[in-house]
């Protein structure tokens, strides 16, 4: 997937709830209309950041893949700020 | 009054609660999806409230977690919360929930966290002596939160594992700690609700693994198993020491299902029988045609003597365990209180298997692939593998009671 985006978060190497609430606040900086390309190894943020997109407001999920960089699986999510 | 409690629960400590008997209330942060298949029970479901931690950082509006769960818990949950009992943070891993509990312990609850989470849960063993003598040990580890039970059965010295877990440290401390070495290792069936750990644990310790044939070829692929084994034969002896254990082929739940039998005093029945209720014939997705068997190998087991102390291979509640801590009781007290046993002894041949197919729980489909990893046709991944054995086992019938599958609320 070519998502483009504004700005990439590295939550790499960080336990829940760390990549979310991290990202949650890089998120709050955005313009409306923004992109944060959010990568995270913890393999739970799949699940946290769609639950927590649906809920939270200003906030839509865009997509989400897995990638593998350097051995390791890498959960990306894109997160666009909509207001 | 100040009351204080321990911040940190472990896993051992929260189940010596649950067998103290002692009430807490538990604050879930989970998802919700994952709090439906697998959440804390006790004897008795455990009150509890399940708040994702997204939605306490969205409900409590703040930048820090911390800060969230004050807001959230002040504004939101103040009277679903206990202030007079333990309340027990609960995540899957145990890290969110630590700044959940610091959040609950700034407003002054009584408040825990239960250290790695209901993964840690989930992957916790106890081990308890049923007998312990020099020609005659039998010890039963189970797996609390998900029902598994599996024994070592030992004697002078050598040992012999029955449906050992996937994890192997439990097996391998006991043998270390009681100086036994382990000389061959069975499985009852091909498990479909948790991934064996008997190959491995065979192999780590140069022992024979033991399954019969018929479950060795997976039931809806039709496929053989890739495993090494050796093939049981009914009326089988294996010699530890100086006891003797023969095997029954009691098919029904899977085609190949053995109970082993200590003469008269020991009945390990695998899951064909177990303390609150019978198994399911339809696990290899064949109920039709398995229930009948399931039922004459049932009634081939009530005829065993009445003394004989059933050791189960699953429960459905830690209500089951008996005063000593473990599942276990004598055949004529499940004869007499075992819902399935008691309509086994009243209902005719097709009424009975009237009741097997009508009393069938939800299939849960990750069954079909933790057969596959059991019979070697599949190879999960630590994090696959844990994820398979999510939650507690439904191998037993539904109850009346609606405690079998863990979603009482």
């Amino acid at each position: 997937m070519s998502q483009p985006f504004d700005k990439l978060f590295d939550a790499r190497g960080m336990n829940c709830p760390m990549p979310l609430v991290n990202a949650r606040k890089e998120a709050g900086k955005l313009e409306p209309g923004q992109v944060l390309k959010v990568m995270a190894t913890d393999r739970g943020s799949i699940a946290d950041f769609q639950g927590w997109a649906k809920i939270a407001k200003n906030v839509e999920l865009l997509g989400q893949e897995e990638e593998t960089v350097d051995g390791a699986g890498v959960y990306v999510h894109y997160v666009k700020r909509t207001a | 009054m100040n009351k204080t409690i321990e911040p940190v629960w472990t896993a051992e400590d929260l189940l010596a609660s649950i067998e103290r008997r002692e009430s807490f209330f538990v604050l879930d942060v989970r998802n919700r999806d994952e709090f439906a298949r697998f959440r804390l029970e006790g004897r008795e479901p455990l009150p509890a409230v399940n708040v994702p931690y997204f939605e306490m950082l969205e409900l409590g509006g703040q930048d820090e977690m911390v800060d969230s769960v004050v807001a959230c818990v002040e504004q939101h949950l103040a009277g679903q919360l206990p202030r007079d009992l333990p309340v027990l943070s609960v995540c899957a891993k145990g890290d969110t929930s630590e700044y959940v509990r610091q959040g609950l312990e700034r407003l002054g609850y009584l408040s825990a966290n239960l250290k790695g989470g209901m993964r840690a849960w989930g992957e916790y063993y106890s081990t308890r002596a049923v007998v312990e003598g020099p020609d005659l040990a039998v010890y039963q580890i189970s797996r609390p939160a998900r029902g598994c039970l599996s024994y070592v059965v030992s004697s002078n010295g050598k040992a012999l594992v029955i449906d050992p877990l996937r994890h192997l440290h439990p097996y391998l401390e006991l043998a270390q700690s009681k100086g036994f070495k382990i000389e061959c290792v069975i499985d009852t069936h091909g498990h479909a609700d948790h991934i064996s750990g008997g190959t491995a644990l065979a192999s780590a310790s140069g022992a024979p693994y033991h399954l019969h044939p018929y479950d060795a070829i997976h039931p809806m692929d039709v496929l053989p198993a890739t495993i090494p084994y050796n093939a049981i034969r009914d009326g089988q002896l294996f010699k530890v020491g100086q006891v003797e254990l023969e095997a029954l082929h009691i098919p029904g739940h899977t085609l190949g299902l053995v109970a082993l039998r200590i003469g008269d005093r020991y009945l390990f029945t695998g899951d064909s029988i177990c303390i609150g209720s019978i198994a399911r014939p339809d696990l290899g997705g064949k109920a039709e045609t398995w229930a009948p068997l399931h039922g004459r190998s049932l009634r081939k087991l009530v005829g065993l003597p009445g003394k004989m102390i059933v050791l189960p291979g699953h429960f459905s509640s830690l209500k089951e365990q008996n005063e000593a801590g473990l599942f276990a009781a004598p055949l004529d007290d499940l004869k007499e209180n075992n819902h399935g046993l008691q309509l086994l002894a009243q209902e005719t041949e097709e009424g009975f298997i009237r009741y097997l197919l009508e009393n069938l729980p939800p299939f849960q489909p990750e069954y079909v692939d933790i057969k596959r990893v059991n019979a070697g046709l599949l190879a999960p991944s630590e994090d696959e593998a844990s994820a398979l054995e999510l939650g507690k086992n439904v191998c037993g019938l539904a109850q009346a009671s609606g405690t079998c599958n863990g979603e009482t609320i």
